[in-house]
């Protein structure tokens, strides 16, 4: 079981130096529109209840108690797991995904919230760091995956695997953090879909906003 | 003369060196000609760095060529120097060689690297020039000048401080050296040994050509048409700064604001520390949101910035595509003129020998 399994595995970067290479072009194409595919992925509710089966089987709780099978996980194991999954949750609720890439970068637009990007300097993947968080992201195989370290231990990492027929994009949303005894694991699923070719050609300007024109467009 | 003096001189008419008048020799000593370099991006090469540092290069780019024209109007205006040019590449031989390079750009300060140098190569100055936005001049975004103005007005006392260490002898020398010196570059057979340089890069007048020397009329006639296209490359920077001095004010302001929601993110992040436990929800997402916010205003600075290029580009380019047609056109007239000075010093010595 991945839960088991996650918990267990000896404690390994997500992203290491030899992923944030790439020789040559990108070893994916993820560009595109992609649009949520409802009818699959994973229920937030159900991957609690997993979580919570697994807790109660696993629990140190159960040295205190002689009762044998299953312990209520305590609200010290579960609090934090319950907040990460509200987060997860919430963090994977775009219904679209905007993915625009070229040889040195990828951008994935996501409303109501921030853009990732992934961008190379020299085939070298560059992070982006602040005052409030570490942004480092890497090809694993042909899995994008953006991993983000926010204070006090709370880390967030996306992989992106699109289908070999470029239709289908799976996106696996983990949040985890140092207080809680598993990470929570969101998995999406995300169709293709053609934006209609616009009638205008349309540039951002500063001064006059969106121009746009049938034709060329001179300013 | 020689057949071959005779086509060089009936050249040089036919390329228009005998247009103009001749120079004229007396003027203000103090109002020494100001030659302004297009000024250094300072854009890192290493491209990683550019978002981190919040440099936008093309944009660096088009202030690059755009600030340095709002130090020539200001020395313009304050009527205490001779011609102030903007020119495309640094011209030693000037009598005053105005460069610099931007130190920092981000709308609310302005910090410029500035260093003059006199034609004898001495070092007027070399400091760093920074200014600050008040509110109030933001409020009139229209003049694009006024915003930062104090810095422009710092060179310009800067400027004025420096000549005024220097007696009337010593300006005198300097317009004396600068036109030796652009007539060496273009004429060494016939200049050369009236200019020395020594380790440190001074040139000291070694002796003076005389007034009615033909060879320096034609070099000061060369200067004056190359003046002629320097004004016009000059005034392609005027078009530039007319045309997208608006935009850049606004860019400008775009990129004030954006260092007030910085400021305002930090604040956010320090007032949302909550009390509740650093697992629950709130706080977790606190943590979450002081990313995202940074990162959202970062994301907003970026699509800005592709705003401001789409707009000015077009001007940009057409601006420094014109520029280039006249600095070729300047620059094989140059290697002409050259050629044609130094076979007729050749022509004139030839017949100076066979005359005496």
């Amino acid at each position: 079981m991945c839960l088991v399994m996650v918990a267990c595995t000896p404690a390994k970067p997500v992203i290491d130096e030899q992923m944030m290479r790439i020789d040559g072009g990108m070893p994916a194409d993820l560009g595109g529109s992609w649009e949520r595919d409802y009818s699959r992925g994973d229920d937030v509710n159900q991957v609690l209840r997993d979580i919570y089966y697994y807790l109660s089987r696993t629990s140190g709780d159960r040295a205190y108690t002689t009762r044998p099978g299953p312990v209520k996980p305590s609200s010290r194991d579960w609090q934090p797991i319950s907040a990460l999954a509200r987060l997860a949750e919430l963090i994977t609720r775009p219904q679209v995904l905007t993915i625009s890439q070229n040889d040195q970068e990828i951008t994935v637009d996501r409303k109501d919230d921030f853009s990732l990007l992934c961008a190379f300097y020299d085939g070298v993947a560059k992070g982006t760091e602040s005052d409030y968080g570490t942004e480092i992201c890497g090809w694993d195989g042909d899995q994008l995956v953006s991993h983000l370290i926010l204070p006090d231990g709370l880390q967030v990492t996306h992989r992106f695997t699109v289908s070999a027929d470029h239709k289908q994009l799976r996106v696996v949303t983990t949040v985890s953090s140092n207080t809680a005894r598993v990470p929570v694991t969101l998995t999406r699923f995300y169709k293709k879909f053609e934006r209609l070719p616009p009638d205008f050609n349309c540039i951002e300007t500063l001064s006059m906003k969106r121009v746009c024109s049938t034709g060329e467009i001179e300013l | 003369m020689t057949r071959a003096a005779r086509f060089l001189l009936m050249a040089i008419v036919s390329s228009g060196l005998l247009q103009y008048p001749a120079i004229v020799h007396s003027r203000d000593v103090a109002a020494l000609s100001v030659s302004i370099a297009v000024f250094d991006p300072g854009v890192p090469d290493d491209r990683s760095l550019h978002r981190d540092l919040q440099i936008f290069p093309r944009i660096r780019g088009v202030e690059a060529k755009f600030l340095p024209f709002v130090l020539r109007e200001t020395l313009v205006e304050s009527g205490e120097w001779g011609a102030v040019r903007v020119v495309t590449e640094p011209d030693e031989a000037a009598e005053v060689a105005v460069s610099g390079a931007i130190v920092h750009s981000d709308g609310e300060r302005l910090e410029l690297r500035v260093r003059a140098v006199d034609a004898t190569g001495r070092l007027w100055f070399d400091r760093d020039f920074s200014a600050r936005l008040s509110d109030s001049s933001q409020a009139d975004l229209g003049d694009t000048r006024s915003s930062y103005q104090p810095l422009y007005d710092a060179i310009a006392v800067a400027l004025r401080e420096a000549r005024q260490q220097l007696d009337d002898r010593a300006l005198e020398r300097i317009s004396e050296i600068s036109l030796l010196r652009y007539a060496v570059e273009l004429a060494p057979s016939a200049f050369g040994q009236y200019l020395a340089e020594d380790e440190q890069g001074t040139f000291t007048l070694q002796r003076l050509p005389a007034r009615s020397d033909p060879m320096l009329d034609r070099i000061e006639r060369i200067r004056l048409t190359e003046y002629v296209i320097t004004d016009t490359v000059d005034a392609k920077f005027r078009e530039l700064h007319e045309e997208i001095a608006s935009t850049y004010a606004l860019w400008r302001e775009y990129r004030r604001k954006s260092v007030e929601y910085d400021r305002q993110n930090a604040q956010r992040a320090q007032e949302t520390q909550s009390d509740a436990p650093r697992d629950s929800f709130d706080a977790i997402k606190n943590r979450y949101d002081n990313y995202k916010w940074d990162r959202v205003t970062a994301q907003e600075r970026d699509r800005l910035a592709i705003a401001f290029n789409n707009e000015v580009g077009p001007v940009v380019e057409a601006m420094e595509a014109r520029i280039a047609e006249l600095e070729s056109w300047v620059d094989d007239k140059y290697a002409e003129w050259h050629r044609l000075l130094e076979e007729l010093f050749d022509a004139e010595t030839e017949l100076n020998r066979a005359a005496s």
